[in-house]
């Protein structure tokens, strides 16, 4: 906190000092300035990508995680799903965000869709990764128990994919802001990707800055909601442990 | 409670053979198997490690199926997994997430009893291995003997016919294990529940079966049976006696005319 101080300190003096123009690099304390009178402009303009970011981010744990529990169970879905997520995954989405437009219009739909796409992979890559740690002897051990398919999902394999999947979905949040930013900035007319764009054109600098502060602010936010959920869902878990007797290692 | 002939095993393996296919090659594990444990009986299968031990016990309860020969418990031919049955592996396979007590109730929980009947008894058992006290610690905080224990309670607590035991005592320092097998003694003493135990080692076995399954080296096939009749309870003294030690020499012979064990 102490260094990010300085570091605004630091920049608002060399502004001051060398007459930066504020078209270039405006000084923190305009940028403060603007906060906080466009204060109520902002808000509205973040919930537009807030929602847009719930919405999609939540699509890809819906349809990422039952996903992946089916490319487990099934080998003939695996084989045929695989390719196609792959071609998904590599394809640069930026590049649909376009044809979105073209498809869906301006609204909230391409948005999500951008969003639910780039947040998707992750999700089902880690998801796949947890579930195929469970243990065979864990397994033979329900099998002996005459547990069903069902009981060693809910017992057994999912919760002992809860790490990655989480570790999935922390990946997952920071790319649905990415996502919804760049859907945004493609053809939009509401949210904060709308608002950069508006302001670059502009060359207003100063809400150029003020955005980027509010989208690291929601950035934050969102992350840390994943990690409060984490905490809450998974317990008893090594982690500190070993980081405390690996001292750091 | 199975219906078992008062003369036939409880246990009854057939001509087993088992093959595995491993890329281009076969690999024979076990080789025309066939042996009977009756009910209350303590029997280990003692082999060198690859000779298809584990194999053989997870076909003996249908987690794995042979290529020839079959299973037969109490008369019934196994073709899907026994479920009257509780087994500990050599990890103890315990929930991180799941308190000990937690743990020995899954499974209840998995065969859908009634948890709230069995609280009592999973406290009890687990009391009876030295782990009163311990029944809301989490796996992360037990020391490996501790997480096999609880292992041995969740295998107890529904009062199986057969108690399945693959190298349980494998991964733990000599005096635990010790402990360990005079634990596990008392409890079947007290129990006299058919049991099965893998291990590899001789004193382990002498220690604690009524009789040896001894096996050679892959393809797995019985080298011999060795019938132990040293009263019980057993003491650690008494690996000193020379009763016990003509049990653990004449194995070890047996290992080096099989050439598990060569002189340096």
């Amino acid at each position: 906190m102490l260094s990010l101080l300085c570091c605004l300190g630091v920049w608002e003096a060399t502004v001051r000092y060398f007459d930066v123009p504020v078209y270039l690099i405006p000084a923190p304390s305009l940028i403060a300035t603007k906060l906080m009178t466009a204060y109520p402009l902002f808000l509205q303009e973040s919930l537009h990508s807030v929602i847009s970011i719930i919405i999609g981010f939540t699509l890809a744990v819906a349809v990422g995680i039952p996903a992946a529990t089916l490319m487990i169970y099934s080998e003939w879905f695996r084989r045929g799903i695989y390719p196609i997520l792959l071609t998904a995954q590599v394809l640069p989405k930026v590049a649909l965000a376009p044809l979105f437009i073209v498809w869906f219009g301006f609204g909230l739909l391409p948005k999500v869709l951008m969003t639910f796409l780039i947040s998707f992979f992750p999700i089902v890559i880690d998801t796949l990764t947890g579930l195929n740690s469970v243990r065979p002897e864990s397994l033979m051990l329900i099998r002996s128990m005459g547990g069903s398919r069902w009981q060693s999902f809910w017992k057994i394999r999912l919760p002992t994919a809860l790490p990655s999947i989480f570790g999935g979905f922390k990946v997952a949040i920071t790319f649905a802001v990415v996502g919804t930013i760049v859907a945004e900035f493609v053809g939009s007319d509401h949210g904060l990707g709308y608002i950069l764009v508006l302001a670059r054109g502009n060359l207003d600098t100063v809400t150029v800055f003020a955005a980027i502060l509010w989208l690291i602010a929601i950035g934050f936010l969102f992350y840390f909601a994943v990690e409060v959920a984490e905490r809450i869902f998974i317990r008893g878990r090594a982690a500190r442990r070993s980081h405390e007797l690996g001292a750091g290692l | 409670m199975l219906d078992v002939a008062a003369t036939g095993p409880l246990i009854d393996v057939r001509s087993i053979s088992k093959l595995f296919q491993t890329g281009e090659e076969t690999v024979h594990a076990l080789r025309d198997i066939t042996f009977g444990i009756s009910q209350g009986e303590f029997v280990s299968l003692l082999g060198p490690s690859g000779c298809g031990k584990t194999t053989l016990m997870m076909i003996m309860v249908g987690l794995t199926s042979a290529n020839t020969g079959e299973a037969r418990i109490g008369g019934r031919r196994i073709d899907e997994p026994f479920t009257d049955v509780g087994i500990v592996f050599q990890t103890p396979e315990l929930l991180d997430w799941r308190t000990a007590q937690e743990n020995v109730l899954l499974q209840i929980e998995i065969r859908r009893l009634p948890v709230r009947n069995y609280i009592e008894r999973a406290r009890a058992l687990l009391a009876q291995v030295g782990l009163e006290g311990f029944e809301n610690k989490l796996p992360f905080e037990l020391s490996g003997g501790m997480k096999q224990r609880v292992a041995l309670c969740r295998a107890l607590i529904h009062d199986p016919e057969i108690l399945l035991m693959d190298e349980p005592f494998g991964a733990l320092d000599a005096l635990t294990r010790d402990q360990m097998n005079l634990d596990l003694q008392r409890i079947w003493l007290e129990k006299r529940k058919t049991a099965v135990f893998v291990t590899h080692s001789i004193d382990e076995a002498v220690f604690l079966s009524d009789r040896i399954i001894v096996m050679t080296p892959r393809p797995g096939a019985i080298a011999e049976i060795i019938k132990v009749d040293l009263p019980r309870p057993r003491t650690l003294d008494q690996k000193d006696a020379p009763e016990f030690s003509a049990f653990t020499k004449h194995i070890r012979k047996r290992f080096m005319d099989l050439g598990v064990l060569k002189d340096g």
